[in-house]
């Protein structure tokens, strides 16, 4: 099965020579799998899919790595269909959908990426999307951006922008920035509140929730549930546990945070206090180390330890290596680590559990994250930007709302003149009245 | 891994997180009535039920179970056959060797019967009267069960002692409710890899299992509307912070609808034609006829189902009208694109059945629908709560006295 909107053979031709998949005959379920992140896509199908068909990425090569799978690909289409030559890698070898890579190469984009391969393979494979000359990427965690600053020095400094997706990639941005290697300009997609406030909240917290649940076929009523970590995801991912039954205690190491965790009615403990009491420990730091050897003592037996954090090493798994008598896959992603005799069980080897124990995050959800990162690169691609982080305009992010509650059929209000409170109205008034207090009886 | 070594690794994590079961079945291993027993096992056929199945073995019983064609559990049903129990399962089975399944079931002539929605003493009772004689008591698992045979009893058509599980506090009230409701939305969400933010869901029926899928979608970040038959049901929904309409109205804006009736016809092609153009139809209460988009009310066209778009999840087309997405055919969600009910509730469930059969096998009771024992009941709940470390209190002779008084 072609795609209609496939491009002619020549395209595709090419992008079938260059690539490397796993298996080209995987295409037909991966159409149907981009398909339905499309049907579930309406800003980026409708909004965005014409805002960005100007013509400014026309002719322009455009990076995209992220992780590859259904919706990252939709995402991708939506780039060639306005005229950008698109080359796609993942931004992580396990999360890689092989299906939708070789629909993606069908289509006439040409990928570089397999599921599972070794970390040479996968930064080969970084470094030839690198070798494509790029105009601008579509980076997560600054992955691509990061190793061509490092081994590709001619290719990095032709680079014309970089949209980036992660919290982690615009902090490494950043500090690239401040070493003076920064020669482009970078539009920071993660801190667009369409990105971080709905993709890190709902989307890492339904899906964390639905992971954990589906790779257990444990019950969240009634059990005791430990949030290390009190950021966007942690927020969401305890206000979800909590809503659907659970008894939820927050760990922080910023007392405000920790503060605003108890205010929403969670209880708030150090790390080995709640750990005593847990049934389910979540790391979300987005640190490393948050659960170690020294926390070991204080785990219940049976206790399930999962990741919904950047990094893999959050649930420090090599130390439970090293303290085991037993380790054992008892079911399908979920590792059984005999702590004498006390099992603990830790959920896709510590990796992030929403994608690699589940499908990722929510196909509406990234609608919205692909939304800002699409109209990201076309903002770079359509205006002259001095080199450096720049943040995403306040009037797209508003612009990717407007769409996606207008796509629901959801009318809001705006603000009148007579509803503004306009400072110099007051400073030039004979006398002073405040709103509410005329006429009250005090 | 072996499928069967899959099979009993999934076995031996559920029955980590079964202490109720372990509770009973100790209690009914010291009553030794089921020794020599033949028992019919006929539940969804996955890890926890074969952590029933493996402890009314290990009590002597001669065990045979069935499980249906969409959700057996490959692995499950190895392993079990790997430990002499007899297995009546084959996933994917067709409708002829499915029937083979459940009648070569049903000549291991079992005298106690565990049953879910009554199939089997149905069957039993109208068509296989052969293995009626034998057949000394049965277990009924779910409402929809449950049901049919206080139907039968009133026509004076049952002829063996059924004890309603089902009706058993610790089963409706958790299993019904947490169980249904927390696999039916997980279901759903792990087979579209949607959001449930925002979403519209109606849901068709606001009894336990109503109740318990509209408080979890609620607690995703749903919108839910809630359509009943019952008045005073409509009234408790309405209590509960949910909006109530006919189906017909509440259909129009719906992104899911997910009926959790128990009764067939529930959701019909009618229905199906007032719908959004892709919306997402599951079933959390029985399986077919619930949804049932043969019956076409006023259409004049039969529905037409086209391709299957992800795993679970296929077109049920309306001619020249919308397109709208069924879960699993219209099987429950929770069993047939899940893994069914979290292990901790089934815990309870499951239990329950377990003192079911004991108490089967030990009273003379005459045919008809029986409740559980109030003490069975509470000593299983009472199990799970000393798992958990938790304590509750005991009633004082003056609050006995004060309960008394009249």
């Amino acid at each position: 099965m072609t795609d209609p909107s496939a491009p002619p053979s020549p395209a595709r031709d090419l992008a079938v020579e260059r690539s490397r998949i796993a298996d080209a005959s995987l295409a037909p379920s991966g159409h149907e799998a981009i398909e339905w992140a499309r049907r579930n896509s309406p800003v980026l199908d409708g909004f965005v899919r014409r805002k960005v068909d100007d013509g400014s990425l026309r002719g322009k090569k455009v990076a995209v790595v992220v992780h590859l799978e259904a919706k990252t690909a939709f995402l991708a289409t939506v780039l060639a269909d306005a005229g950008a030559t698109v080359v796609a890698a993942g931004s992580n070898p396990w999360s890689t959908r092989d299906n939708v890579a070789a629909a993606l190469v069908d289509r006439g984009i040409e990928v570089h990426s397999t599921r599972g391969s070794t970390n040479e393979m996968w930064e080969a494979d970084l470094l030839r999307v690198a070798d494509s000359n790029p105009d601008y990427i579509i980076d997560d965690g600054g992955e691509l951006t990061i190793r061509m600053a490092r081994d590709k020095p001619a290719l990095y400094a032709q680079l014309k922008g970089v949209s980036e997706e992660t919290t982690t990639g615009v902090v490494r941005l950043t500090e690239l920035e401040r070493l003076g290697r920064l020669p482009m300009p970078v539009v920071a997609a993660n801190d667009a509140a369409l990105k971080h406030m709905f993709d890190n909240r709902f989307g890492t917290g339904q899906s964390t929730v639905q992971a954990i649940l589906a790779l257990t076929n444990l019950r969240m009523p009634g059990k005791r549930l430990v949030v290390v970590g009190y950021g966007w995801v942690g927020r969401g991912i305890a206000s979800y546990a909590h809503a659907m039954g659970a008894r939820v205690t927050a760990v922080e190491v910023d007392p405000i945070r920790a503060l605003e965790a108890h205010s929403d009615g969670h209880e708030v403990a150090d790390l080995a206090t709640a750990l005593s009491t847990a049934d389910i420990a979540i790391t979300a730091t987005g640190g490393i180390r948050a659960i170690t050897t020294r926390h070991f003592n204080a785990l219940k037996p049976h206790v399930v330890l999962a990741n919904a954090g950047h990094h893999d090493h959050e649930v420090d798994v090599p130390a439970l290596i090293a303290e085991s008598d037993g380790i054992d896959e008892v079911r399908p992603g979920v590792t059984r680590y005999k702590l004498g005799t006390k099992p603990v069980y830790v959920l896709s080897e510590g990796a992030l559990v929403n994608i690699a124990g589940g499908l990722g995050h929510p196909v509406e959800i990234m609608d919205l994250s692909f939304s800002v990162q699409a109209l990201g690169c076309h903002h770079l691609a359509s205006n002259d930007l001095a080199p450096g982080i720049h943040q995403f305009p306040a009037e797209l992010d508003r612009a990717i709302a407007t769409a996606k509650l207008a796509s629901r059929g959801i009318t809001i209000d705006h603000l009148l003149e007579d509803q503004t409170d306009t400072l110099s109205e007051i400073l030039e008034a004979d006398t002073f009245h405040s709103w509410g207090s005329e006429g009250a009886d005090q | 891994m072996s499928t069967p070594d899959v099979g009993r690794s999934m076995i031996d994590f559920a029955s980590d997180f079964m202490p109720a079961l372990a509770a009973a079945t100790g209690v009914v291993r010291a009553n030794r009535r089921l020794d020599g027993v033949r028992v019919g096992v006929a539940l969804t056929l996955e890890p926890k039920t074969a952590c029933l199945v493996e402890a009314i073995a290990s009590l002597g019983a001669d065990v045979a179970v069935l499980g249906s064609s969409n959700s057996t559990k490959p692995e499950v049903a190895a392993a079990l056959a790997e430990t002499g129990v007899k297995v009546f399962a084959e996933k994917g089975s067709s409708p002829e060797r499915s029937t083979e399944l459940r009648e070569a079931f049903i000549d291991h002539q079992p005298e106690l019967l565990i049953d879910d929605g009554a199939f089997i003493v149905r069957r039993i009772h109208e068509q296989r009267r052969d293995a009626l004689p034998s057949l000394r008591g049965v277990a009924e698992e779910t409402t929809s069960g449950v049901r049919p045979l206080r139907n039968m009893a009133a026509a004076g058509k049952l002829e063996v002692p059924c004890l309603a599980v089902n009706d058993a506090r610790t089963k409706l009230l958790f299993d019904n409710v947490y169980g249904t409701g927390q696999s039916v939305v997980m279901a759903i969400l792990d087979s579209t890899n949607l959001q449930m933010q925002g979403k519209v869901v109606v849901v068709v029926g606001y009894g336990k299992v109503g109740r318990g899928i509209t408080s979890m979608a609620r607690s995703l970040g749903a919108r839910v509307i809630v359509t009943e038959i019952d008045p005073v049901e409509a009234l408790a929904a309405h209590h509960d912070g949910f909006a109530v309409a006919p189906l017909m109205d509440a259909l129009v804006d719906a992104d899911i609808i997910i009926t959790a009736s128990g009764i067939g016809h529930s959701l019909i092609a009618d229905h199906v034609a007032a719908m959004k153009d892709g919306a997402i139809v599951a079933v959390g209460g029985a399986g077919p006829p619930e949804f049932d988009p043969t019956m076409l009310g006023s259409l004049t066209e039969p529905l037409v189902w086209g391709e299957t778009v992800r795993d679970n999840i296929q077109e049920l087309k309306v001619p020249g009208g919308n397109t709208v997405f069924v879960i699993a055919e219209g099987h429950c969600a929770n069993t047939s694109a899940g893994e069914g009910n979290p292990i901790e509730v089934m815990d309870l469930s499951l239990a329950l059945q377990m003192r079911a059969i004991d108490h089967l096998a030990a009273s003379d009771l005459p045919a008809g629908v029986h409740l559980l024992p109030k003490e069975i009941d509470d000593e299983v709940a009472a199990s799970q709560l000393a798992a958990a470390g938790l304590a509750f209190d005991t009633a004082s002779d003056a609050q006995i006295d004060a309960a008394q008084a009249w």
